[in-house]
């Protein structure tokens, strides 16, 4: 296909405003898949996407369409995820392309996460096609919609098209305005290679497959190429393009300037492809390297364990696979008093920790707890030296410490006018302050806030949705540290100091925070031989105590000749179900108990 | 050879909703085949069995007929060598007890009855759905005395859907005061396959763990103090009167078994009869092998039965066999004692009996 009849565009919007389901449309109508044979959501491939309805992976895919001209086109297209946690993956799908869909639900108009991938795709120069969605719907508004287009987002109402995902409406302009107004990408198949690596992944058989946008030059099976920034050579086994049902990978002779594909190079270690380089020819290096993209920074930290000592090993490995996939997944080996050896995970937020565990569990079948999740704090001690704390437990002694800084980040957050007020209030209570109030239009105002992150991290946006039924939205970037009372909250069990449950929290919401965990703890704790007390403490001091008794009777009143095999294999069969809990001291403490203490607030 | 000899009589007058031994109602069409296949199961093994003890255990071996009782233990006295034998016991059902019965069992050498009783509180039998009345397990038990049994055990059931901690030590007081030779004090279990089991997960049955565990105190503190030694869980004998044929089970020996359902134990190998009476019947008539479960026993598998349940019993299990800081932990917090070399449960580890060896092995 030639350059100037590619297309790479991607499709953003916030979360839920439909840009799956329009993905699913666009390949019908290409026929890329038949209709009979899709699935709703068809791109959302793994299952917890499919369990929870969102998108977690940027997908790229490739169509081909012919147009209206008579011209057939190469169209990729990438679907993109739009939870803020993954704004990662929106970034580096945007470098791919020349163009993006912008998807605004017509009943819920512009919400914050449209606001920031729209910042995020006009800072990377990229033609905007907006589409106002689910126009279907009963309750849908488009005139707001149109009016919150021009007003917020400064782009034109005229440009925007009326669809409905659902209903197929519009699907075929959408297609059209791709081809009309999206530039085609601007490479040289002539130069020498230089292919941007977005995103990868693993196949036990092949090893890393790279996902990639050629900007200039070509490669093929056969091509000596380097990464420039490990300057490791390989020879390429295989390029291709993306599908979107099985087989995902098919094989193409080459890719050019211009193209989305993967490259297979027999890369056998994930560790050896960093989100980011540049894949040049060897023989024939380019210059230089493209830009690449800005490190992302995580900024929820927590300890992941292996409840058995011995699967250490395992963790480790299956950590790297998933961070080949997931860039923005960063950990390091740590070791815990009460845990043994584990590892420090940092996320870009607490949904992103959750689907990491989540797929560890699932995809790697591994048992594992996790800590409490810390921000990173700013430790200024008494002799002037700062500390960079990102586990409540590298905590020096309060003695030492002259103030502790936690991370603060500008919010916005944009709500309909009735809410005001509970807003606020929610705000105070999170310890946030309102910096600037703005009208969106008649409806709708922007607060543009300060909030400490420890604070909106667990249950912030939940509570901010359902005192705005739904309506409200947010989304968040760092804004620097500042000093507050923080003290630390220890838990501990039978006397013994549980690290995992240790947090960092603002001292007037210390005692109720751990009155609270001690509750739970209380709750998930099995009864076991001896009596388990669990306490709270402040520097030393207790603020709260639980105690779980012991159990009163756990003996099988019968046992005859027969029983015997029996008995001996329910024995065995609890024996095995204690290994899933993690020994501390003489306590069993199950895995749901360190789920179970993330939620509680 | 072999010491232990168990022989499994699957026939009840009634089936109790709670139980789930294998059982069926006494079939009289089936019964000679029955006797005749126990008999030829027998020959299989006669050349390796040297009794010292044998138990008929059930169902209820008594559902069955003076003669049909004569037909198979005087059966299997041809063809299986008696002499060692010194304690041979039967299980009675209270409903299935008479004189004549009991003498002829006496003739044919059966030295030890063990009867269920369960309750002697009407409202309780009638819950647990006995055949007897409390009168009638009275009069069962002045017959076998009548008889010459002068080793007589009676099973007690606590933790009765509705029992109270009065009615069971009543039940005690009644037992101690007819003076048996020992005691079977059990704690209903809700087994999967009964019709307590569904009532269980209904709702209308409701397992009281903490009263469970104040009417074992409460049985452990009478019996003791009635001179009955509590040399496992659920069993308290007078002195000499232990049931040797259910400490072999404990202490680890080996055991064969004859008749549908019953388990042997000879070495590394332990199977499992059929546990269908018209299959056992057809298999056995066939020449076909009984067992429908086999399992091979390494050296590990028997060490942990063998703490498992040479814990239960006043024997106790050598401290070298348990894991030291495990042991340490379970003497600490008072669940185990030590003395020398030995480790055995205390009163509040015989209550947690399972989750102990659960934690040792
Ligand atoms: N009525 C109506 N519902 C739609 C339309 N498009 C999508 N939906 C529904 O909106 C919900 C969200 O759709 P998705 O396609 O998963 O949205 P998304 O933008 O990909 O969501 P994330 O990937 O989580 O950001 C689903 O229940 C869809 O069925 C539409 O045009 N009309
Ligand atoms: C085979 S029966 C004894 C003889 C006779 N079949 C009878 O019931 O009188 C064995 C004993 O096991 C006890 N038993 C049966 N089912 C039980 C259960 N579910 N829980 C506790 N003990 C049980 C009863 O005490 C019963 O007497
Ligand atoms: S308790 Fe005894 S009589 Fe009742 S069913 Fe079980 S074996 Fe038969
Ligand atoms: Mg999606």
């Amino acid at each position: 296909m030639s350059i100037a009849r590619t297309r790479n565009f991607c499709i953003i919007a916030h979360i839920d405003h439909g840009k799956t389901t329009l993905s699913d449309r666009l390949l019908e109508f290409t026929g890329t898949i038949q209709k009979r044979e899709a699935q709703e959501q068809l791109l959302d491939a793994m299952d917890l996407e499919r369990e929870r309805g969102i998108t977690i992976k940027a997908h790229p895919i490739a169509m081909k369409y012919k147009a209206a001209d008579g011209e057939t086109y190469r169209l990729n297209l990438s679907d993109t995820p739009g939870h803020v946690d993954f704004s990662y993956e929106v970034s580096r799908s945007l470098a791919a392309c020349e163009g993006a869909l912008l998807i605004i639900d017509a009943a819920q108009g512009v919400e914050a996460q449209t606001v920031a991938n729209v910042h995020l795709a006009e800072k990377q120069g990229l033609k905007l096609i907006p589409v106002i969605n689910k126009i279907d719907l009963p309750n849908a508004d488009i005139d707001t919609a149109l009016k919150q287009l021009e007003d917020i987002l400064a782009i034109p109402a005229e440009e925007a098209i009326l669809a409905s995902a659902k209903a197929g409406i519009g699907i075929e302009e959408i297609l059209e305005a791709v081809v009309a107004r999206i530039p085609f990408p601007s490479g040289k198949a002539e130069s020498r290679l230089r292919a941007l690596t977005f995103d990868s992944s693993f196949d036990t058989y092949r090893g890393v497959v790279i996902y990639t946008r050629v900007v200039d030059g070509t490669i093929k099976a056969g091509d000596p190429v380097k990464l420039m920034f490990t300057n490791r050579a390989y020879e390429v086994k295989e390029v291709g393009i993306f599908r979107p049902q099985l087989p995902k990978f098919l094989v193409q002779d080459q890719l050019q300037a211009g193209d989305i594909g993967y490259v297979i190079a027999n890369i056998k270690s994930s560790v050896e492809v960093k989100v980011g380089d540049t894949l040049t020819n060897s023989r024939l290096p380019a210059e230089s390297p493209l830009p690449g993209f800005q490190e992302v920074q995580p900024m929820v930290f927590s300890g992941i364990y292996p409840i058995n000592t011995a699967d250490f090993e395992g963790l480790k490995a299956a950590m790297g696979k998933l961070q080949l996939n997931d860039a923005a997944f960063h950990f390091m080996p740590e070791s815990s008093v009460a845990l043994g050896f584990g590892f420090r995970c940092g996320f870009l937020g607490l949904l992103h920790m959750e689907i990491i565990l989540e797929r560890l569990r699932r995809e790697f079948d591994m048992d594992i707890i996790a800590t409490y999740p810390s921000v990173i704090y700013e430790i200024l001690k008494t002799n002037g030296a700062l500390l960079k704390v990102d586990n409540p437990e590298q905590l020096p002694d309060m003695s030492v410490v002259e103030e502790i800084r936690e991370p603060i980040v500008k919010c916005f957050i944009m709500i309909p006018n009735e809410y005001i007020s509970p807003m606020m209030q929610l705000i105070m209570e999170k310890r946030g302050e309102v910096k600037h109030t703005e009208s969106l239009d008649t409806k709708r105002v922007m607060l543009t806030t300060e909030l400490p992150l420890n604070e909106i991290l667990v249950d912030f946006v939940d509570k901010m949705k359902s005192l705005t039924r739904g309506y409200g939205s947010m989304d968040y970037e760092q804004a620097g540290y500042r000093a507050g009372p923080l003290v630390k909250l220890d838990m501990l069990v039978n006397g013994e100091r549980v690290d995992a449950f240790s947090s960092i929290v603002h001292r007037d919401k210390a005692e109720a925070r751990g009155r609270a965990l001690a509750t739970k703890l209380k709750e998930v704790i099995p009864t076991q031989l001896y009596q388990v007390a669990i306490q709270a403490a402040i520097g030393g001091k207790i603020v709260a105590r639980e105690s779980v008794s012991a159990l009163r009777k756990n003996v099988i009143a019968k046992c005859y000749g027969g029983d015997i095999t029996r008995k001996r294999k329910l024995l065995e069969k609890q024996k095995e179900g204690k290994k899933r809990m993690k020994a501390i001291g003489q306590v069993n403490i199950p895995q749901e108990a360190f789920i179970e203490v993330l939620k509680t607030n | 050879m072999i010491s232990h000899l168990y022989a499994h009589i699957p026939f009840c007058p009634k089936v109790c909703p709670y139980c789930s031994f294998y059982k069926e109602a006494s079939d009289r069409n089936k019964t000679q085949a029955f006797l005749d296949a126990m008999l030829k199961e027998s020959e299989l093994h006669a050349g390796r069995l040297r009794p010292v003890t044998i138990f008929f255990g059930g169902g209820t071996p008594t559902a069955l007929s003076t003669p049909q009782l004569q037909y198979l233990i005087g059966g299997l006295r041809q063809r299986i060598d008696f002499s060692a034998v010194e304690e041979f016991t039967i299980e009675m059902n209270p409903a299935t007890v008479s004189l004549e019965k009991a003498a002829a069992l006496r003739a044919l050498g059966v030295n030890r009855v063990s009867m269920g009783v369960q309750s002697w509180d009407p409202g309780l039998l009638e819950t647990l759905g006995r055949v007897h009345s409390a009168a009638q397990a009275r009069r069962s038990y002045e017959i076998l005395r009548e008889a010459g049994f002068d080793n007589v055990n009676l099973d007690l059931m606590f933790g009765i859907p509705g029992q109270t901690l009065a009615q069971w030590r009543e039940s005690l007081i009644q037992t101690i005061a007819l003076q048996p030779d020992h005691i079977s004090a059990y704690c209903l279990t809700y087994e999967e396959d009964t019709e307590y089991f569904v009532r269980m997960t209904r709702g209308e049955y409701r397992p009281d763990e903490t009263l469970d565990a104040g009417l074992f105190e409460v049985t452990m503190e009478l019996l003791g103090a009635a001179g009955f030694e509590q040399y496992e869980i659920s069993n308290y004998a007078r002195s000499g009167r232990e049931c040797r044929h259910n400490l072999a089970y404990w202490l680890g020996s080996d055991y064969l078994g004859l008749g549908p359902s019953a388990f042997s134990t000879l070495q590394n190998e332990r199977w499992k009869n059929v546990s269908d009476t018209s299959e056992f019947i057809r298999r056995i008539a066939s020449g076909e092998g009984a067992a429908d479960f086999r399992e091979a026993l390494d050296a590990d598998t028997r060490k942990v039965e063998q703490i498992a349940f040479a814990l239960r019993t006043n024997r106790g299990v050598p401290t070298s066999l348990l894991p030291t800081d495990k042991a340490a932990q379970l003497v600490a917090g008072g669940l185990l004692r030590e003395e020398s070399g030995r480790s055995y449960l205390t009163q509040r580890g015989k209550m947690l009996a399972d989750a102990v060896a659960e934690d040792v092995i």
